[in-house]
């Protein structure tokens, strides 16, 4: 009698123990509805799990003998300029999945029931918060569309889909919510069917050209903790771990086109840039009183847009391409890895991407745009677009795509020669030794990189033409001679006339200027110096000789020569 | 041990005690269209029962092509309901009379309400499929029948199984064994009968 007791006891146990492991994955989820469910949003009495989704006979739709009503609602698709994809309304597993999550249907109302199942704390619909996509899935990652080898194809940086791995499910050919999550299983986390950590799941789908030299990929900074937490929702504490995510949200994202984090384009970098998680900080540099001022334009930026810009803007994303940023260093005029991946305008005009030299990012702005900045000297030759001031046809130029055209320099400092070539960057960036490169922002106007001097009338001193001499010693540039002490010491530091009232920086079209009068970068600063006898103009006569016919400081040049 | 003993005769008491099929949905006996007045009519006969059916049938069987459930997600390979579940669906599927026993062919009760499954089974759970341990291998969220508990006393395959298929019967005992509801098998509370095979 004993003996059967004990037989029926360790039967009654091991059946026991067996149901709680066969319901262990689901039960101990917030997917477990059930009066037994370990999350806050769950049934006052019943204990089945199962019939909040899934009913035995009479289901609609009929597999996976689904036992809710279709919401019926005409869904807010997802819309992107960089979508290639087709999205439809929803439809397949995840007309299911928003029969809870968009917020429409009561929780515990199902086929198989008249009367809707009883929730806790009066709750009937998904309450508001992160579950609750709501009817408007255009701040979602898109669903229901057809995810094939021509999809791949044409939008270039997506997997094809006979490469994906096995635990992304696609239905009839379809991606829908349960390509990514699995609504039985929460190993992951937010029910995903792959860790997403350094965006794996993200990565089985998404191929983002460089992406894998991308600093943001590789890069094991951490928040330092002030300011803002750049990842709020993630346990991951590096940039490489948080990846795709330190920018996007697959749902509910502040931004819909893009997914981005924050609605405002700058915010996404600033929160990292800030010094607190990327070592250089970008902020304080874009809040100099000269700068690419990015906090000034919003959503005007878009990947899409033409080569020239048309609507005058400046978004971090305009230079840099996030998805293939990184610190590889490039020689002029090659670009480096800072602006890897960026689209630009060509030498001839045309569009590129992404561009192959510096310049040709800068000339996506500063050549043919309209509204672009014009040039802050009012000279005797206007000319604003930069790409046509740096021709390598031009009587002169400073030596942006090509060494110059004067191979007689003697001011250069080493190492820089005639054949040198130089960035923009070189002169455009920042004026603090170890601030992040680049021309984010200066104390200088122009986001000048030291200090230029263009007032008429001002003392020369090593800090007045700093720029200038970072490249052209000083002590050779007014030191004697018939050429240094006649022409550059007696205009510069007797008369007090700045560089810049006689040489263009950038240098003088060849369609405007020519080889006789616009040598050396001259092109007169007509606030400073006016014609003489309806003449103005300098005429170059061979090396280090030239003649100027002029008035300048109440000064008749008619000529002067030397 | 007696809070164990206790509570192996509270489970005994409230799985078995009273179940039968007297009184229950399958208890005929009262209903107008058996003017025989007994309950096992319906369904069996001890003799000369029709040849090519078990158990000792009864009841004229249904002709018809049932729709299959089917799914992206299924593994399983589905036939047309054989075994008892076809004999389930020669009253269930509502085009065989209710009264087509005992060789009658001339029936006019049909069955009517939630019980009438039609011959449509996309919108119900499959039957009459193999559930072996080949089956779990490959579907990953199923229990392997041969070595998964049923909960009945073995294994699934030996309790829930016919010839090794999922059948009606494999949730459902027509006799009322159980006494409950739905005239399960077992009870459904935490979803247990589900969670029997399906390992979520």
């Amino acid at each position: 009698m004993v003996k059967s007791k004990l037989f029926y006891a360790v039967i009654i146990i091991s059946i026991a123990f067996n149901l709680s492991l066969n319901g262990q994955n689901l039960s101990s989820t917030v997917h477990n509805l059930s009066v037994s469910g370990p999350g806050s949003i769950k049934a006052t009495s019943e204990t089945e799990l199962c019939v909040f989704c899934h009913t035995p006979h009479n289901s609609s739709p009929r597999a996976p003998l689904w036992n809710k009503s279709d919401p019926g609602v005409s869904y807010t698709l997802y819309n992107s300029s960089t979508s290639e994809a087709a999205i439809g309304q929803p439809d397949g597993a995840s007309i299911l999945c928003l029969s809870c999550h968009d917020g429409t249907i009561a929780l515990g109302s199902v086929l198989s029931k008249t009367t809707d199942i009883g929730f806790n704390s009066g709750v009937t619909t998904m309450p508001a918060g992160e579950s609750n996509l709501s009817t408007d899935l255009s701040d979602d990652h898109p669903i229901s569309f057809i995810y094939n080898s021509t999809l791949a194809f044409n939008d270039g940086q997506l997997n094809d889909p006979s490469a994906l791995p096995q635990y992304i499910t696609l239905e009839n050919g379809k991606l829908q919510c349960t390509s990514c999550h699995d609504p039985h299983k929460n190993d992951f986390g937010n029910f995903l069917v792959e860790d997403n950590q350094f965006s794996a799941l993200c990565l089985a789908c998404h191929d983002k050209t460089n992406w894998d030299i991308s600093s943001h990929k590789t890069s094991n900074a951490t928040w330092n903790g002030s300011g803002v937490d750049p990842w709020p929702k993630s346990d991951y504490t590096t940039v490489a771990e948080n990846a795709c995510e330190s920018c996007h949200a697959p749902h509910n994202a502040a931004h819909s086109q893009r997914l981005l984090n924050y609605s405002k384009d700058e915010d996404n970098c600033i929160v990292c840039h800030n010094g607190n998680v990327a070592s250089k900080d970008i902020q304080s540099e874009l809040v100099k009183p000269y700068s690419h001022d990015v906090y000034s334009y919003d959503q005007l930026h878009d990947p899409s847009e033409s080569g020239t810009i048309t609507t005058k803007h400046v978004e971090c994303q305009d230079c840099h391409n996030p998805h293939q940023v990184n610190n590889i260093t490039a020689s002029a005029p090659a670009a480096s890895g800072y602006i890897e991946g960026v689209s630009g305008v060509s030498t001839t005009g045309t569009a590129v991407n992404p561009v192959q030299y510096q310049y040709e990012l800068c000339y996506k702005c500063h050549a043919d745009s309209p509204d672009k900045p014009s040039s802050p000297t009012y000279r005797q030759i206007e000319q604003n677009n930069v790409r046509l001031e740096f021709d390598v046809n031009n009587p002169s130029y400073h030596p942006i795509e090509a060494a110059g055209v004067n191979q007689n320099v003697r001011s250069l400092i080493s190492p820089y020669t005639e054949s040198s070539i130089i960035f923009c960057t070189d002169c455009h960036a920042s004026n603090e030794t170890g601030a992040p490169k680049g021309p984010h922002g200066s104390i200088y106007p122009q986001i000048l990189k030291y200090n230029y001097v263009r007032v008429d009338g001002t003392s020369e001193s090593s800090q007045t033409y700093e720029l200038c001499y970072q490249c052209h010693d000083r002590n050779i540039v007014n030191g004697a001679g018939r050429f240094a002490g006649r022409i550059h010491r007696r205009h510069i530091i007797v008369d007090k006339v700045s560089c810049n009232t006689c040489h263009d920086p950038h240098g003088i079209s060849s369609s405007q200027g020519n080889s006789t009068n616009n040598t050396h970068l001259i092109n007169f600063d007509l606030s400073v110096v006016s014609p003489y006898n309806g003449r103005l103009e300098f005429v170059d006569q061979g090396s280090y000789r030239g003649s100027c016919y002029l008035k300048c400081h109440g000064k008749t040049h008619n000529p002067k020569s030397y | 041990m007696k809070k164990l003993i206790a509570l192996i005769a509270l489970l005994f008491l409230t799985t078995t005690a009273f179940a039968q099929i007297t009184g229950s949905a399958h208890d005929f006996s009262s209903e107008s269209w058996n003017s025989s007045g007994e309950i096992c009519i319906t369904c069996h006969t001890p003799h000369d029962a029709m040849t090519g059916y078990e158990p000792l049938w009864n009841h004229e069987v249904t002709a018809s092509t049932f729709t299959l459930y089917s799914s992206s997600t299924l593994d399983a390979t589905l036939g047309q309901p054989d075994g008892p579940s076809k004999l389930c669906l020669s009253c269930h599927d509502g085009t065989v009379a209710l009264d087509n026993f005992g060789g009658t062919t001339t029936g006019t009760s049909f069955i009517t309400g939630d019980a009438l499954i039609g011959t449509d089974l996309s919108n119900d759970h499959p039957v009459s499929f193999t559930y072996d341990a080949s089956l779990a291998t490959t579907d990953g969220g199923l229990n392997d029948p041969t070595t998964t508990s049923s909960g009945l006393g073995g294994m699934i395959d030996a309790d829930m199984l016919y010839s090794n298929k999922m059948q009606c019967a494999s949730c459902h005992d027509v006799h009322n064994g159980a006494g409950i509801d739905n005239l399960l098998v077992k009870s459904n509370a935490s979803s247990a009968l589900c969670l029997t095979c399906h390992n979520k």
